[in-house]
């Protein structure tokens, strides 16, 4: 770890920066003084959102993956390390595949960058505590351009509507994640449950804080790309809708499933959040309040069954082992709501797209998601990158230096003096 | 020397805190007043920055201090009760200082700079922190609200900074504040208060908590005061670039420069941050991304080496708690210097006087207020209850410090 870490970190940091030297500059459209209100209030609102989403990615994402009790640090820091990373691979990825030149970025491009971090991101639920930074790099250089290849797919040959990239995103990380947890697949952790497997009470609070940024912020991430005016209005007041039909459906189902109605924290963290992933993709069509709160309702109740009686078959029948089961809170809900714009379009109400169309985005999603993450995985299971041994897995002090509080040294003493007493 | 059971503070804490409410209810009565905001494009331009802004103060700064095991609450708590105090009084200044008409027109852009400008007592407390109580805290507040705002008229006057530059060097300000008030503390040589110096998993999160705070909404920090939006775009691309690389460098130099490749969080604390401070003064004058990218490098690097190297060494030798941006700050901002030539040459004169105005005054005002505070009047602390919440805070025995 020593060196290896250190080495292809800034072995990729470097060639980031020479890249960028090559091909990317700034826009500057507007000059010094005169500017139009209109463009005012869009670049301002634009950095609005740009805020709210890196909250979400770096706070949000950061926070909610902290469930386990020994892995807080990783899972935040880790996250840090490879959003810094994503953000200007995808910044690049995304430039090179539209413009095929040196190419000049706005605030567009940071969203956009931003929401190709987010899918890493996602795809690192499904392997936390069980691989290692190098890896995690590694992870993120592979899928970014398959992302982006994925996203040019949809959204310019295909032509689909996807403004919330429930499929793009969310569908795509979470099955991408699942395929390279599927080959880095490890009997020995599956044998017995892990004891570092485990949350204690302080640290599903930790994981809450998490929960609750994301909950806010959900309806900048979905309605950030719309089209300004009437599109992206609806988009906010969807998300919304949604996400709060989708709290309460996770609290009733969570009681219902659990033995004698209690609440699982498990469910309240992520399948809370199953609605805005579910409304995304016709986030900005006309389906009034009432139809984004089916959405998100029927989300939730998938989310938390999922996790219910979907996660073990997984973990268990099909060796594919989902730590913190992103696939109930971002694959499942994203299939539901890429139907739910099949459903609507069928209703008529929306004018962009068909449903020929939308169902092929969905299909192009999950295929290029399943074979990139087969591929990485495979890559990944070479072993030359230092993945942890079982008995190491969901643990800090592999990679970072943890204080320990004084109870291990004074359990240490007491140990010794027992012992000496004998 | 005196009794080790803390001197209680209750008179004399909501007598003086009382007496200065009531005198700036007064002030502001008699002299401040609403601006009327013609457009409303104007609120709108302004408000976001405004919104960031205070987030920074109150979470980022405010977690980041809560590094300590026994000191949370106070770290928090007193962050809020400091900002509160130093956005009144830096405005009452402000007010009286840079406007000719005697009266004090109150408005957004105005409140940003009084945050900003009590953001200077917010970094330097994190010298102090723990060592001192509420009413030492309001003396520094004041004082040092005061020393910034004088520094900035000067550099205003004789050197012809703008406002940007000039508030960008508040870490630089702070920093050195802090460091030389805490060193004319008493205790210096602390070893009974070691044990409550370390941090836990927990305290560490939370302190991740406020540096994620921080490193999200740099950019509105280094953007807030620049005035055309071109610049003020390239600010906000420049800061978030060389933070993603700091980001990077710092994680990998902190596993390479520990013997078992290990990774410390408080570097990460540290040197996440290094490189929105360092592209500070230049952010709108960088036009490629990857000049600030190389920024960023190099800011991570050199405040990773410092903090495992230098630093050691001076907190040896003097003893004293550098806070994060005194760890940070003092190497990048030598870099901006450099950084101000690729596009303005004639500036680097002006850019390093202001750097050495800000700098001795930091030193200067910092110990005067250290040689004030360490006076007997303030029923500080004794040095063998420093770090520690139940000086301050009422704790109900059944709950678990550690």
């Amino acid at each position: 770890m020593r060196f290896k870490f250190p080495f292809v970190a800034i072995c990729l940091q470097l060639s980031m920066i020479i890249l960028f030297g090559l091909f990317v500059g700034y826009e500057n459209k507007w000059q010094y003084y005169a500017i139009p209100y209109e463009s005012w209030v869009f670049f301002i609102s634009l950095l609005w959102d740009i805020g709210n989403i890196h909250v979400m990615t770096f706070l949000g994402f950061g926070f909610l993956m902290t469930f386990l009790k020994k892995y807080g640090f990783s899972s935040v820091g880790i996250n840090l390390l490879i959003a810094a990373l994503g953000l200007q691979w995808g910044t690049l990825i995304r430039g090179i595949l539209h413009h095929r030149q040196k190419f000049y970025i706005g605030i567009k491009n940071m969203i956009n960058a931003d929401f190709s971090t987010a899918t890493v991101l996602i795809s690192f639920g499904a392997v936390l505590g069980k691989i290692s930074p190098v890896q995690m790099l590694i992870m993120t250089t592979l899928e970014i351009p398959v992302f982006a290849a994925n996203e040019y797919l949809v959204g310019e040959i295909l032509k689909a509507t996807d403004i919330g990239a429930s499929m793009t995103i969310h569908a795509f990380g979470a099955y991408f994640g699942l395929a390279v947890a599927g080959v880095l697949y490890r009997p020995g952790l599956r044998r017995r449950r892990h004891d570092n497997e485990k949350s204690v009470y302080h640290s599903d609070l930790f994981a809450m804080i998490g929960t609750l940024f994301l909950w806010m912020f959900w309806p900048s991430f979905n309605s950030a790309v719309a089209d300004t005016g009437d599109h992206q209005y609806r988009a906010i007041v969807n998300t919304y809708f949604s996400l709060a039909a989708c709290v309460l459906t996770a609290f009733a189902f969570s009681s219902l499933v659990e033995q004698r109605g209690k609440l699982d924290m498990v469910h309240i963290q992520n399948a809370t959040l199953a609605g805005g992933v579910a409304v995304g993709t016709c986030a900005d069509m006309a389906i009034q309040p009432y139809g984004a709160m089916v959405i998100g309702s029927i989300a939730g109740i998938v989310s938390v069954l999922g996790f219910k009686f979907l996660t073990p078959i997984f973990a268990i029948k099909l060796r594919i082992h989902d730590t913190c089961g992103i696939h109930n809170l971002h694959g499942l809900p994203a299939v539901v709501g890429s139907i739910a714009s099949i459903v609507a379009v069928a209703l008529g109400v929306a004018d962009k797209t068909t449903m020929a169309k939308q169902a092929a985005a969905l299909g192009t999603s999950l295929g290029m998601a399943i074979v990139g993450g087969l591929l990485t995985g495979l890559i990944l299971k070479i072993p030359i990158w230092g993945q942890p041994p079982d008995q190491n897995c969901y643990d800090d002090s592999v990679y970072w230096e943890v204080q320990y509080t004084c109870f291990v040294h004074l359990k240490a003493r007491i140990l010794s003096k027992s012992c000496a007493v004998m | 020397m005196g009794s080790k059971y803390p001197k209680s503070l209750r008179i004399f804490l909501p007598l003086w805190v009382l007496m200065l409410e009531i005198a700036f209810i007064l002030v502001f009565f008699f002299f401040a007043s609403y601006e009327t905001i013609s457009k409303k494009s104007e609120f709108l331009k302004t408000y976001h920055a405004f919104q960031d802004i205070n987030v920074m103060a109150v979470l980022g700064l405010g977690f980041l201090k809560a590094s300590l095991r026994r000191y949370t609450w106070s770290s928090v708590a007193f962050n809020l009760f400091n900002l509160a105090l130093g956005v009144q009084w830096a405005i009452i200044l402000d007010g009286f200082l840079f406007s000719s008409s005697g009266k004090i027109t109150v408005n957004i852009q105005r409140i940003i700079l009084g945050a900003m400008s009590a953001m200077s007592v917010l970094i330097s407390s994190g010298a102090t922190l723990g060592k001192v109580n509420l009413i030492q805290l309001i003396v520094m507040t004041l004082l040092e609200v005061t020393a910034f705002l004088g520094t900035k008229n000067v550099s205003w006057v004789e050197l012809q900074g703008n406002e940007h530059q000039s508030m960008m060097q508040i870490h630089l300000f702070g920093a050195c504040f802090g460091v030389t008030t805490a060193w004319c503390l008493p205790g210096r040589r602390l070893n009974a208060a070691k044990e409550k110096e370390r941090g836990t998993t927990t305290s560490s999160l939370f302190t991740t908590l406020g540096t994620l705070f921080l490193w999200v909404f740099w950019p509105t920090f280094n953007s807030a005061l620049l005035e055309y939006p071109s610049e003020k775009e390239t600010a906000v691309y420049n800061t978030y670039y060389a933070l993603t690389v700091s980001a990077v460098v710092a994680m990998s130099f902190s596993a390479a420069t520990h013997s078992h490749g290990k990774i410390s969080m408080t570097h990460v604390h540290r040197a996440t941050l290094a490189a929105g401070v360092a592209v500070g003064v230049a952010t709108n004058l960088i036009h490629s991304p990857w000049i600030a990218m190389v920024l960023g490098l190099l800011a991570g690097m050199i405040s990773i080496a410092g903090a495992k190297y230098l630093l050691v060494m001076v907190q040896q030798v003097i003893g004293i708690r550098l806070d994060a941006h005194g760890r940070s700050c003092l190497k990048p901002q030598c870099e901006c210097i450099c950084s101000v030539p690729f596009r303005a040459g004639f500036q680097i004169l002006y850019s390093a006087g202001s750097l050495c105005l800000f700098m001795a005054m930091g030193l200067v005002g910092g110990m005067l207020t250290g040689l004030i505070l360490s006076l007997n009047l303030w029923k500080a602390p004794h040095e063998g209850k420093y770090f520690d919440d139940q000086v301050f805070w009422e704790v109900s025995p059944s709950m678990n410090l550690t």
